[in-house]
């Protein structure tokens, strides 16, 4: 496959394998953070930790869309799903998430019309061939999905579908990039930059990282070679003493974004005064409403949402996973009490959730070697 | 995913996945898009155009 099969070269992958180990400096440990939650998913997939340098760690962040949402809003969700005439749609993995009172699969299976979509779009079809009922669309998402929400809500405009809306959780990367930055508990040495969600932002909202904090940042892709190459990157920055936001993904990854999808983002959202985020707590300006000239359009004006914050269960640790301060097995719930056949957490939800990423691919524990 | 054919009118195209399944998507966000394109999708909506670049 054109641009998958050139980047899972294992030649080139040793090769950078090696150029990396020349990069470190013995007795100096690295702990990158890869931003995004696809890049969990193909580290572990791949097996591209195992390449590494023992002294260099990788720190997974808050990228994965699913393992952010706090459980009040899934409460929100469920309780819409239950009105009277509503088929409420949302992401496969969105129906599996714990709220206070089960998930969505729960309350599907109690009785509620919950349909796992594929895309806004297909929601939005549900909707035309549904003009009797209530079609709501879960968005979530970072802001590499908030331009297909937009679009469909534009084109649900255009079409004139009344009977359609949208409870929106979209979420915006930097604000928590910052809130971890910021943070005491976390000592890093550079990020993977999240290389989807700067398809559609580029590269410059990363620039404070090198300027405010001193860490490099390369925007990287999803493939092993993609994200080997990133980690050099960043080494060569640290072994020069240079600090600046490169862009490994050039492929995909316009430096200015897609000024299309910016346009349409601000035409459709304007950003909340605050929105909680799972083991974040509230971080103010992270999280998109739909603006007023769409607000009719808005779930959480034409239903009764509770809006209620609940508190994650005691035994969960995701908020210290998704800030990279434990690794996934050192949860005291790890693949005992919370696998992915039945998730205590978010992050064991999806396939982008750190706890999902390890478990799933055996890695549960490792002792490495500092070189 | 690879264009198979465009729809210009409603800004949509037909793409083929890895896996030879295939999906309308929402191209608004690109311009000039062509049978044989390479496009990241996501969520049903082609977010850019893949081009090529010398690999690592």
């Amino acid at each position: 496959m054109k641009f998958v099969d050139e980047f899972r070269d294992p030649e080139l992958g040793r090769a950078l394998a090696g150029e990396i180990l020349s990069l470190v400096e013995p007795g100096r440990r690295y702990k990158v953070m890869e931003v995004c939650g696809g890049h969990t998913h193909s580290i572990y997939k791949y097996g591209v930790d195992d390449l590494l340098p023992a002294n260099v760690e990788l720190v997974h962040g808050p990228g994965c869309p699913v393992c952010v949402i706090p459980m009040g809003r899934v409460d929100d969700g469920i309780a819409i799903a239950r009105e009277q005439d509503v088929i409420f749609t949302c992401f496969g993995d969105m129906m599996r998430v714990p709220g206070s009172n089960g998930s969505l699969l729960d309350a599907k299976a109690a009785g509620a019309d919950i349909r796992m979509v594929y895309s806004p779009l297909d929601a939005l079809r549900i909707a035309k061939q549904n003009p009797d009922r209530e079609v709501v669309f879960f968005a979530i998402g970072f802001e590499t999905t908030a331009p297909s929400t937009a679009l469909t809500l534009k084109r649900a405009r255009a079409e004139a579908v009344t009977n359609f809306s949208c409870m929106c959780s979209h979420v915006t990367i930097v604000p928590p990039l910052r809130a971890l930055l910021e943070s005491p508990d976390l000592r890093l040495d550079g990020f993977i930059g999240p290389g989807h969600v700067s398809t559609v932002v580029g590269a410059r909202p990363f620039e404070f990282i090198p300027a405010d904090y001193g860490k490099p940042v390369v925007i990287a892709g999803f493939e092993p070679l993609d994200i080997l190459q990133a980690i050099s990157m960043i080494l060569r920055q640290l072994d020069e003493g240079r600090c600046e936001v490169e862009n490994q993904y050039r492929r995909v990854v316009p430096y200015e974004g897609n000024l299309r999808a910016l346009e349409v983002l601000q035409e459709v959202f304007e950003l909340r005064p605050h929105f909680e985020w799972r083991g974040l707590g509230f971080i103010s300006h992270s999280g998109l409403k739909l603006s007023d000239a769409f607000a009719d359009l808005d779930a959480e004006r034409r239903f009764s949402v509770p809006g209620v914050r609940v508190a994650d269960p005691k035994a969960c640790q995701c908020g210290e996973v998704l800030k990279g301060v434990i690794k996934p097995w050192e949860c005291k719930v790890f693949g005992t009490a919370c696998t992915p056949e039945r998730p205590i957490g978010t992050c064991m939800v999806s396939s982008e959730g750190a706890c999902a990423a390890y478990y799933n691919f055996g890695r549960f524990a490792r002792e490495r070697e500092v070189v | 995913m690879t264009v198979v054919r465009v729809d210009v009118e409603r800004g949509l195209a037909l793409c083929r996945a890895e896996d030879g399944s295939k999906a309308t998507v929402e191209t608004a966000l690109i311009e000039s898009v062509m049978p044989g394109d390479c496009l990241l999708v996501h969520a049903g909506t082609a977010i850019a155009r893949i081009e090529a670049v010398l690999v690592p």
